[in-house]
Order: C-alpha cells, then structure tokens, then sequence
C-alpha cells in the first residue's frame, strides 16, 4: 500500500517538475517490467496510482498526448487510427475503376479463423464483391470506434448484411487496455451461430482482431503457445507483448457460461 | 496459514488424500491442452494447412474429422503420422514430385508442376474433405500449393503472394515459388462442377 502512495507522490512531483522527466520515468519502469516480466513489477502500481488519481491522470495523459504526438506517435500506433479521410480517398479513386478487373479481391490479411467466422483489415470497395459473393456473409463486426464509412453501410444495406460494432482502442503502451467485459461483448457476437459467415475486422487486422482471435482460440482451449505463434503471424512485423499479455490473462469464465448455456462450444469447424 | 516448512520431507504428501480418506474437490477441471500443428491454418471450409502433424497435434486433428491427408514430399513422414492415418482410416496421398522415381530428389527441392497438380487434382473434389495439406514446415511446399489454388479461385496475386508469405517465417518467401505460382496455367487442373466444394463452384 505505501509504495503505491509513493509512487503516487513520486509521480505528481516528476509531472510538476517537467514532462521529460515523467516520460523518463515511465519509460525506466516499461523497462524494468520487462526484465522481470510474469512477477509484480513497478508498472502496475503506477498504473493503479495513476488512474485513482484524476488530476494526475488528466496531467500525464496531457503530457502523453504531447509527446506522442509529436516526438514518436510512433509507427505502430499508426496503424490503429482509422483514418476515414485516407479511406474515403482511396475508396473513391477505388469506385471509378471498380469494374476494370474481374479478379477475386480478399481485403489484406483475410483469413478464415474457424467453421464460418472470417479476419481481414478494414475491407474496401474493392473487396466488396469478395464479402458478398465469395463469403457469403451474414454480418460484420467492427472493431474501432469511429464511425463507420457510409460506402461500407451502404454496401452492407445492398447485401443484406448485419453491422455489429463494438469500439475498442487496442492494447497500446502505455496505458490503454482493451476492457474485459467489451471482449467478452465481442466473442457473444463472433461465436453466435446465428450471425455466421461473420466477418470480424479493425484497422489493420493485426491487434485488435489479434486479440479476439486469440480469445476465440481460448474457447476451443488452444495451447498458448500456438495462440501466440498465430498472433504473431498475423501481427508481423509489429507483434505487441501487451496483446499477448491480454490473450493470456482474458478471464474467460463469463462467456464460456453463456456459451455453454446457448450450446455454442465445441465451435465447429 | 502457516508458510509450509521447506525442510519437511513430506512437504508433497498429504496423508490425508494418499490414504483415500478424503476427496479432494477442484473447482475446475484442468482444460485439456489442444495442440494445433505448426502453420496450421484453415483455407477454406473443411480445407486446412499446416507443417507435419506430430503426435502432440493428434487429438487436434480428430477434431477435425479428417478423411484425407496430402503429404507434399516424396520422403515418408513420421511413422507415427503414418500409424495415426492407419489407426482412423484417413487417406494419406503423397505428392510424386518427381514422376520417374525421383532418385536425385531433395528435401528441399521445390514443388513440380505434375505434383501441384496431382495435389490440386484432390483438393478440388469434395469428396476427400475434410482435407489437410502439409509438408515439414508448412511453408513453401503448401505455400506453392495453396497459392496455385487461389490463383484457380480467381485471387489476385497480391493477396496470394501476401498469403504465402504470412506463413514463410523470418527468412521470408522464395521467388521462385512466387514466380511458380504466377505462371501456374490454372487450365490443367480437371475442376468437376459437380464435385467441387461450394466455394469454386461457377456460378
């Protein structure tokens, strides 16, 4: 208990003092959580003190803010900003052209997951005909949370095809967590029966989808190890410890009983 | 409770239990541990991809129901893979890579027009699904023939190069499997309208 108000107390001091040194700070403790991964390091405290503190969470996330911003809001953060102007952009040169090619378009890191459940990065104009014709799909399932392009609803509208949305900003250092219980939201979704061929997507298809995959392969009780292996394989170049931290530490219990009790487990295949 | 004292030589021994007087009761059973093969992926409904399946995947792979196995070597896979396919009558086709014996043939070597197609020839038809492809690693050999696939599925060959490369490892795809790929002449693999599965179906 008292290290935490230390910390605290350490915190506050540092904030005040100057943004280089908090940053500085924290950057020391993401180091040393990392050399002494799996035990109860420094970080945890900090992040508890943090956000039982308002003005002191306002104040770092200030200062966060600034320096990711512009210092190095690096480029794996990048990739987890929807950015509707570039998808409009490309959306639109993509529409005028859109019958010059007769080809199978699958969005970028399409995959299947398991039975009728399917992965991709955000799907565009190009690969609408694959989503309808190919997949046959029943329903989608974003994962960000801004809003959704209106040339994807509108396509969704033509085809028939049922939007799920549940926003989710991604396990990004340092102090942004996915919430249990809007993973949890999201599993009820994928594993439905009822909404298959379902097609389950974020940015880029790495992170975020990574993370939900790695919980549905939970559900069929996978070893963790080839739950990573398969993270991993769809995150590259840019794999992230915290998401499969996520993965590991998930509490199932909550949607393994509604899957038991609707009759969704075994998932088939 | 008191810490338990470590130089007690029955520190592990509980009299109690070893006796059968009394049950222990756990909460939760301990998950059973399911082992996918190495690269194993699903391609498509009943289609599934992956490195040489070792005993430790067996119980994944009942899971799966398989009818049929297509093992890319002209080299026998493990004798517990072969036992395994015995044991639940799944079918085990190798790829004759090399169609005159093969007796200067490598490990290594890459895939040959004739085995892609005598591999494509079976994953086309229905009947032996659900199907798993392999090789040792799941790599380049299935790569090579996953990707002929989605070039007769129609696929662009970005996507196609991006899907192969996914599952190359850290050292990367091969060119020249790249380039097998692209030029493979989707024309020479038989597609029998009605045996193909519902996803190459013409419609």
């Amino acid at each position: 208990m008292s290290d935490e108000v230390n910390v605290g107390d350490k915190l506050r001091a540092l904030a005040l003092r100057g943004p280089e040194n908090l940053v500085q700070l924290l950057k020391q403790q993401d180091e040393e959580l990392e050399s002494k991964l799996g035990q109860d390091s420094g970080i945890l405290d900090l992040h508890r003190a943090i956000n039982e503190d308002p003005e002191l969470k306002q104040r770092v996330s200030m200062i966060l803010d600034k320096f990711y911003n512009m210092a190095e809001r690096n480029e794996e953060d990048v990739d987890d900003i929807y950015d509707a102007e570039e998808h409009r952009g490309k959306s639109a040169a993509r529409l005028r052209d859109v019958n010059v090619t007769e080809e199978v378009v699958p969005p970028e890191n399409f995959s299947h997951i398991v039975g009728e459940i399917y992965r991709s990065s955000f799907p565009r104009p190009e690969n609408f005909s694959f989503l309808q014709h190919s997949l046959r799909l029943k329903s989608i399932m974003v994962l960000i949370p801004e809003e959704y392009p209106s040339e994807n609803t509108d396509f969704m509208a033509q085809a028939g095809i049922e939007l799920f949305q549940i926003g989710m900003s991604g396990n990004k250092e340092p102090f942004v967590n996915i919430p249990w219980d809007l993973l949890t939201r999201a599993l009820e979704v994928a594993i439905n029966p009822a909404n298959h061929p379902i097609l389950i997507h974020c940015n880029r298809g790495k992170h975020r989808t990574g993370c939900l995959v790695g919980c549905i392969r939970r559900l069929q009780n996978w070893s963790l190890t080839m739950i990573f292996d398969e993270y991993r394989r769809f995150a590259f170049p840019k794999a992230r410890a915290l998401d499969q931290q996520f993965i590991e530490m998930y509490d199932e219990d909550k949607i393994k009983q509604i899957a038991e009790d609707k009759d969704w487990l075994p998932i088939r295949w | 409770m008191a810490e338990p004292d470590e130089d007690d030589d029955h520190i592990y021994v509980n009299e109690e239990t070893e006796l059968g007087t009394q049950r222990v009761r756990v909460a939760h059973a301990p998950a059973r541990r399911i082992v996918p093969p190495l690269n194993f992926c699903p391609v498509e409904r009943y289609l599934y991809r992956s490195g040489q399946p070792s005993p430790v995947n067996f119980p994944f792979l009942l899971d799966l129901r398989l009818k049929t196995i297509i093992w890319l070597a002209n080299e026998e896979p493990q004798d517990t893979l072969l036992e395994f396919c015995d044991a639940h009558s799944i079918q085990l086709q190798f790829a004759t890579i090399n169609p005159d014996g093969g007796e200067d043939d490598n490990p290594w070597d890459g895939l040959t027009e004739h085995s892609i197609i005598a591999a494509l020839q079976t994953i086309v038809n229905a009947d032996n699904y659900p199907l798993l492809v392999c090789c040792g690693m799941g790599r380049h050999r299935t790569g090579t023939v996953i990707g002929c696939l989605r070039r007769i599925m129609g696929w662009n060959l970005a996507s196609v190069s991006e899907e192969y490369r996914r599952f190359t490892g850290s050292r990367g795809g091969r060119i020249l499997v790249e380039l097998l790929i692209e030029a493979f002449d989707t024309r020479l693999v038989a597609i029998d309208q009605e045996r193909a599965p519902r996803w190459l179906a013409r419609t």
